[in-house]
């Protein structure tokens, strides 16, 4: 087998000392982030995006995958534990996980969840092995209108399904792409929107925005909003308190399974990422149980499912990103631009033209979810003393943290003005309720879009039926339009009924 | 939704896309998307207009001081170098939170400073001095 060879290879990247350390740390500083309230993968990772420059670009990427996939296990902890989600898409984790740890089972409720998180992330990585090359293959077919098309789709997809109104998501990707805009033009070389300002004839630094929206902002945002909490301190989580009994392995095996392939589906779609498959894997198993009642009180099933789902998601949107560069989420919006950084052509032609990147990262995968495992279970009294550090710490480290990375990037002072400006307009965004995340992806995407658009008119003499006379992009185009008016259809029924909101 | 926000973030944009428009030579793209922006602009402005608006919830004190901590950190560092400027900014932050406790403050600065140092300077080599003096 093909995909054995080139897996070997890919731990053989994977193993190297440097690249184990950098993958230790990012699954760490994932399960250390993803078990505090108030700072979430988005952050971390475009805090770390700085790393980029100073080491190899297999590394950096290791690294920020590890805090993305390592979130996902951390945040189940504090949900459980304190009712309290530390990341989004472990909000539903909550629903159950809160009582079990009420009925004295916290411990079972994290081992529990520590293994579907685990056998969800696995069969997500061996997705992810199976269907990315002959992904890619295809894709390699896909001329300039398709990639626009494409990435039009990936574009509508995430900013109407994300949370949040639609309309909004969209005028979001929109102002993003504008400022995707800034910077020279790739084609003429003309200077477009930079008014005579040379630091920003190469565009906006994506460091800076990324940081700005999700860092800053988001300190702001939760300075007042973040209680100090205490731990629940009531029971002591033991080995022997973690060990589930039979009942329970009986309620295991299928709702992880099912989870499991809910989450797959849906981080393998643009747009949808962990969050939604935790809730619609929650949504499943409440629907088909025979005991719906239980669920809200403790039911294993209600943590397994999601938890399973909302790891497989965060492997398998990998898929997307490494293999046709069109990101998912903002998450993966940012490791593409830690690619491009890095000066990595993302697209189809990745696992051929660097297969240490491809295969290495896919390897890095098993072994931090290994790691994970033994972080997450062993080591659990630590997290519960995490959970412990008062926010007042917290932020200036934050702060810090941001100011000095942004620097780092071109040892210029005019990015931390920048990160300023960023973190002001991300905080008014929150205020009025506006998602962040689509603006990220818009920017990424922007001058990619504009230059196969420009490409397709070019090949086609200005025609542009091109787009609905080839056939894969005329399957794109439809399901855009689809989306545009469902999105539609959605805004209007919530305006004629407002009460029906989610 | 908050009516008034809104209509500032629509003034905004249709006043952006004035000035795609003024571009149309090797700019496209960015005049489709200016006109664009404007439409999606009335689209979320005409219904809230309509709507009861909730309180902003603006927090001035927070917004304040975390600005200033940032913005006296870039000042700091061009002239004073990196550990004055931690300072500086874990200082301003403090501030931010009502209660600040200047021992504690200054206990963080301390342990910022040096993991700062060991990770940024000594770990990954990045130009930057601790201390300098160019004001």
């Amino acid at each position: 087998m093909e995909v054995f060879g080139d897996l070997l290879f890919g731990f053989q990247t994977a193993f190297s000392l440097q690249n184990l350390m950098y993958c230790f740390i990012g699954v760490f500083l994932g399960t250390f982030v993803g078990v505090l309230p108030g700072i979430g993968a988005l952050a971390t990772i475009s805090m770390l995006l700085p790393l980029t420059f100073y080491v190899p670009p297999t590394t950096a990427l290791i690294m920020l995958a590890g805090i993305y996939y390592g979130t996902q296990y951390g945040g189940s902890t504090a949900s459980i534990l304190m009712n309290l989600p530390g990341t989004p898409s472990s909000a539903v984790t909550c629903l159950d996980g809160y009582p079990m740890s009420n009925n004295g089972r916290a411990g079972v409720a994290l081992f529990v969840t520590t293994l579907a998180s685990f056998i969800g992330g696995s069969i997500g990585i061996i997705i992810l092995t199976l269907f990315s090359p002959a992904l890619a293959e295809v894709a390699l077919a896909f001329g300039p209108a398709e990639y626009f098309a494409m990435m039009l789709l990936g574009l509508v997809a995430a900013s109407t399904l994300s949370q949040g109104s639609p309309v909004k998501g969209i005028a979001m990707v929109l102002v993003g792409l504008c400022l995707g805009m800034v910077g020279t033009d790739v084609q003429t070389g003309q200077q477009r929107y930079t008014f005579g300002i040379p630091e920003l004839s190469d565009g906006f630094n994506l460091v800076a925005i990324a940081m700005g929206l999700f860092g800053v902002g988001e300190v702001i945002a939760s300075v007042n909003k973040i209680r100090d909490q205490k731990a629940d301190q009531r029971q002591k989580i033991t080995f022997r308190s973690m060990v589930p009994t039979k009942d329970d392995w009986s309620r295991f095996w299928w709702p992880m399974l099912r989870g499991t392939g809910v989450g797959s589906f849906f981080g393998a779609l643009p747009g949808t990422g962990t969050t939604i498959s935790a809730f619609m894997a929650y949504a499943v198993e409440k629907k088909i149980s025979k005991t719906p009642e239980r669920f809200g009180k403790g039911a294993v099933e209600g943590v397994v499912s999601p938890e399973a789902a909302n790891n497989a998601a965060s492997q398998t949107a990998f898929i997307p990103t490494l293999t046709l560069g069109i990101p998912g989420d903002a998450v993966m919006a940012l490791m593409l631009g830690a690619m491009i950084i890095a000066g990595v052509q993302p697209g189809p032609r990745l696992i051929t033209e660097h297969p240490e990147i491809f295969w290495g990262l896919v390897a890095s995968f098993w072994i931090g979810n290994v790691l994970l495992v033994i972080l997450n279970l062993p080591l659990i009294g630590m997290w519960v003393k995490l959970l412990q550090i008062p926010y007042r710490f917290l932020f200036p480290s934050i702060l810090m943290f941001i100011a000095i990375g942004v620097f780092s990037v071109n040892n210029n002072t005019f990015d931390i003005f920048m990160v300023l400006i960023f973190g002001v307009f991300g905080y008014f965004l929150m205020l009025l309720r506006f998602e962040p995340a689509p603006l990220l992806l818009g920017y990424i995407l922007g001058p990619l879009m504009e230059e196969h658009l420009r490409r397709a008119m070019l090949l086609s003499r200005g025609d542009a039926t091109v787009f609905v006379t080839r056939p894969i992009s005329a399957a794109f185009i439809f399901v855009t339009t689809a989306l545009l008016l469902w999105a539609i259809y959605a805004a209007i029924k919530g305006k004629i009924n407002p009460k029906i909101d989610d | 939704m908050i009516a008034v926000g809104l209509w500032f973030m629509n003034h905004a944009m249709e006043s952006y896309s004035i000035g795609t428009l003024r571009r149309m030579g090797p700019g496209f793209f960015p005049a489709v998307l200016g006109g664009l922006i404007a439409v999606f602009g009335v689209l979320i402005a005409l219904p809230a207009f309509f709507r009861e608006g909730d309180p902003l919830g603006f927090e001035g004190r927070p917004f304040l001081m975390v600005c200033l901590s940032i913005g006296v950190f870039a000042f700091v560092l061009e002239r004073l170098g990196m550990v004055p400027a931690i300072f500086a900014l874990v200082f301003c932050a403090a501030f931010a939170k009502p209660g600040a406790n200047l021992i504690e403050n200054l206990a963080l600065s301390v342990f910022l400073a040096i993991s700062a140092v060991a990770v940024f300077i000594w770990g990954l080599g990045i130009p930057i001095q601790a201390f300098r003096w160019n004001i």
